[in-house]
């Protein structure tokens, strides 16, 4: 099976999702798209809902109304072989070996025994655990666990891939050597949706992202969107002399010959130089930059607490 | 797809049941257990034998008197005995140690105890005593007798072959009950054996969190069918594994074991009776492991799943306190509710099938009744799995999940 997909259509197709659980409404009216080879960015804190629209989208929830589609249709498990999917909650079979587990699940995915037995080989050597290949998978640690699971997930090279908070429990080593996997996996031509906490690598990998609070989507486009919506521009000065205070923007940061200033609205970079040097700062340089997603983040959910659930 | 992915969960399944160790614990320790218990018995076969020639055979030093005058000084004095007329001075030459034992045989000893008074020789010494003042009256009874042929039929050691008839053919009598017996054995092994792995083969991939990445791949259809195939493939493995002491029991040490010498070319296979232990094993053993795979469902944790575990074998056990009932009067009121309740219904319909008291309309519908519930538990684990495995740490409310149901 292989995500044919009509030109221009969507992979994935989301619209007017709405879940309740009990009395309460988890998600309500989340509408959005995902483009086959693109990489998209599910954002949101802990308990916005992110997980429960995943389950939905793969038919672990009944959605209470709206369509969740994957090419077109409602995904149900025997579409699953083009599909990776690294939940939130996750673990392997504990009391297998490495081999016997990957082999298992690359079965599943259409794979002969032979096949899924060399890919899981060469995915072992990869992440340096060949020599583990017949060890039960008890015995070795949460992060090596963890490489099994996103292994046996990109197993037979799916051409959509879902992963929440991939990366979680991982040390920075191997979280590099994770996402350069998925890099990989992206430059093959998979389509990426990922859920994730680690604003640095949103943007360095995402194409579009979308923030989800309290079940609504609070944004969604480019992070070059988001961040003119939320973030705006923030101008760094270096500078000899005292800052005056102005209508114009902000100090975010002051150090010793050294500031930045967000903008207020209406406002634009060449105003505040201007007010500068009108007010007698010498101004040594002057850039502009946008502001990071995990300013934007921090900024959206700033007011919450943090929640247990996705 | 689906039928490799079937193959796929069957095999990894069953083969990962039979990799564990408790597996082949569980699975060894009673053919072990067999093997001890029949060495023991070949051990004091030969010993009780040996026991018992030498006891009957013993020469004592002892007195006796006959008041039924049916014991002849011949066979006494060949055992070591010696008449006398006083009973007083006999108990005393007893205690005093100069005989033996001293024999007080009664005027009726079919009706009245023969008394002994001897020294004390052990336990196991004592028991020559009896040996030997039982064996003088087999002899005498025999020697007045006169008639070796007279003499078997009196003890009873006679063969008889009955032949009986059913609707005009000859029945099998108990040839006809003992195939369809092993349906209900098979029932029993399986289930009791194999269900706490039934309740807790979907609870692995709940307590795990495997979950969420076999429901984006496999059916949870597909994958409860197959737990059930490759646990039925285990409990075949089990059975197999059990019978193989006792066949080896039955063809090489049968005398030893003291087995009765059953004739198997007298076993007959019906094919109604075979048919309907069949099907009511399969219908039963789709029921139990629906039920219990739907428990597995509903409970976050093995521990919590052992609370309903035990009630179900409890019910599985229950005809047995009225198999008398069942065999003797099928038309009684508890037969008929068990006969027809879905947990008690296999074993009581099996035993009533074997029995031939089990009516074909009654069979049809006890296996329909068995397949229909069977196959609703089935539904509702596989339904309950979808919906409800993810629900990691809490115990799941069957209502929820009909209710998102409602929504799709």
């Amino acid at each position: 099976m292989s995500y044919g997909g009509a030109a221009g259509e969507p992979l994935v197709r989301i619209r007017d999702f709405r879940m309740d659980l009990g009395n309460q409404t988890i998600i309500r009216d989340l509408s959005f798209d995902v483009h086959a080879g693109e990489t998209f960015g599910f954002l949101g804190s802990n308990g916005s809902g992110k997980t429960t629209t995943l389950r939905a989208l793969l038919g672990i929830y009944q959605p209470t109304d709206g369509t969740l589609h994957i090419d077109g249709k409602t995904f149900e498990p025997r579409d699953g072989a083009r599909l990776g999917y690294l939940p939130e909650e996750r673990g392997p079979y504990k009391k297998e070996s490495v081999l016997d587990v990957m082999a298992y699940f690359g079965r599943l995915k259409g794979l002969s025994r032979r096949k899924a037995q060399d890919w899981s080989r060469v995915y072992l050597d990869r992440v340096s655990l060949a020599d583990k290949a017949s060890t039960r998978l008890d015995k070795l640690s949460g992060g090596q666990q963890q490489k099994i699971q996103l292994g046996v997930t990109i197993m037979n090279d799916p051409e959509l891939l879902i992963l929440d908070e991939p990366t979680q429990g991982f040390d920075p080593v191997n979280r590099r050597l994770l996402m350069g996997i998925i890099e990989d996996q992206k430059r093959a031509g998979a389509t990426v949706i990922m859920v994730t906490h680690q604003m640095e690598e949103v943007e360095r990998l995402c194409d579009r992202v979308l923030l989800l609070k309290d079940g609504v989507a609070e944004a969604y486009g480019t992070i070059e969107d988001v961040q003119d919506r939320y973030g705006g521009t923030t101008v760094r000065v270096h500078h000899s002399g005292a800052l005056p205070a102005s209508d114009l923007y902000d100090v975010a940061v002051a150090e010793h010959n050294y500031a930045e200033l967000a903008l207020r609205a209406g406002t634009d970079e060449a105003d505040i130089l201007r007010e500068l040097v009108r007010s007698g700062v010498a101004v040594r340089s002057f850039t502009t930059a946008r502001s990071s997603l995990e300013e934007i983040f921090l900024r959206v959910y700033g007011d919450q607490n943090e929640p247990a659930g996705g | 797809m689906a039928q490799h992915n079937l193959n796929t969960v069957i095999g990894f399944e069953f083969f990962r049941t039979v990799k564990k160790k408790r597996f082949w614990i569980a699975t060894l320790a009673i053919p072990v257990l067999l093997a001890i218990v029949f060495a023991l018995i070949i051990m004091s076969n030969e010993s009780t034998s040996t026991t018992a020639e030498n006891q009957k055979n013993a020469h004592l030093s002892f007195t006796y008197t006959d008041d039924s005058g049916l014991v002849t000084d011949t066979v006494a004095t060949a055992f070591g005995g010696t008449k006398t007329t006083d009973s007083a001075r006999a108990i005393a030459d007893v205690k005093a140690g100069t005989v033996d034992a001293y024999f007080a045989f009664p005027a009726d000893p079919a009706k009245q105890p023969v008394r002994i008074y001897g020294t004390d020789k052990g336990v196991f010494g004592n028991g020559t005593y009896d040996a030997v003042a039982r064996q003088i009256l087999i002899t005498t009874a025999q020697q007045k007798i006169g008639s070796p042929q007279l003499t078997t039929l009196a003890q009873g050691n006679v063969t008889i072959e009955s032949q009986t008839y059913k609707n005009g053919q000859v029945s099998g009598g108990i040839g006809v009950v003992i195939p369809p017996l092993l349906f209900l054995v098979i029932f029993y092994v399986i289930i009791i054996l194999l269900g706490n792995q039934m309740l807790s083969s979907t609870l692995e991939e709940k307590e795990n969190r495997v979950t969420e990445m076999i429901l984006t791949t496999l059916d949870p259809t597909t994958l409860i069918i197959g737990k059930v195939i490759s646990l039925f493939m285990a409990g075949l493995v089990q059975m197999l594994i059990f019978a193989l002491p006792v066949v080896a029991g039955y063809l090489f040490f049968r005398s030893n074991l003291n087995l009765p010498d059953v004739d198997l070319s007298h076993l007959t296979l019906e094919p109604g009776p075979m048919v309907v232990g069949a099907l009511l094993l399969l219908g039963g053993f789709t029921l139990f492991t629906g039920t219990l795979v739907a428990i597995g469902a509903v409970v976050p944790t093995a521990r919590e799943a052992g609370t309903f575990f035990a009630p179900l074998m409890v019910v599985i056990w229950v005809p047995f306190y009225v198999v008398s009932l069942i065999v003797s009067d099928p038309r009684s009121l508890i037969v008929q509710i068990f006969t027809y309740f879905p947990f008690t219904a296999p074993v009581t319909a099996m035993l009533r099938n074997a029995f031939g008291s089990l009516y074909p309309f009654e069979s049809a519908i006890v296996i329909a009744e068995l397949f229909i519930f069977g196959f609703v538990t089935l539904r509702l684990a596989v339904h309950l799995f979808r919906y409800g495995s993810v629900e990691y740490s809490k115990k799941l409310s069957i209502r929820s999940t009909f209710r998102r149901g409602n929504h799709a």
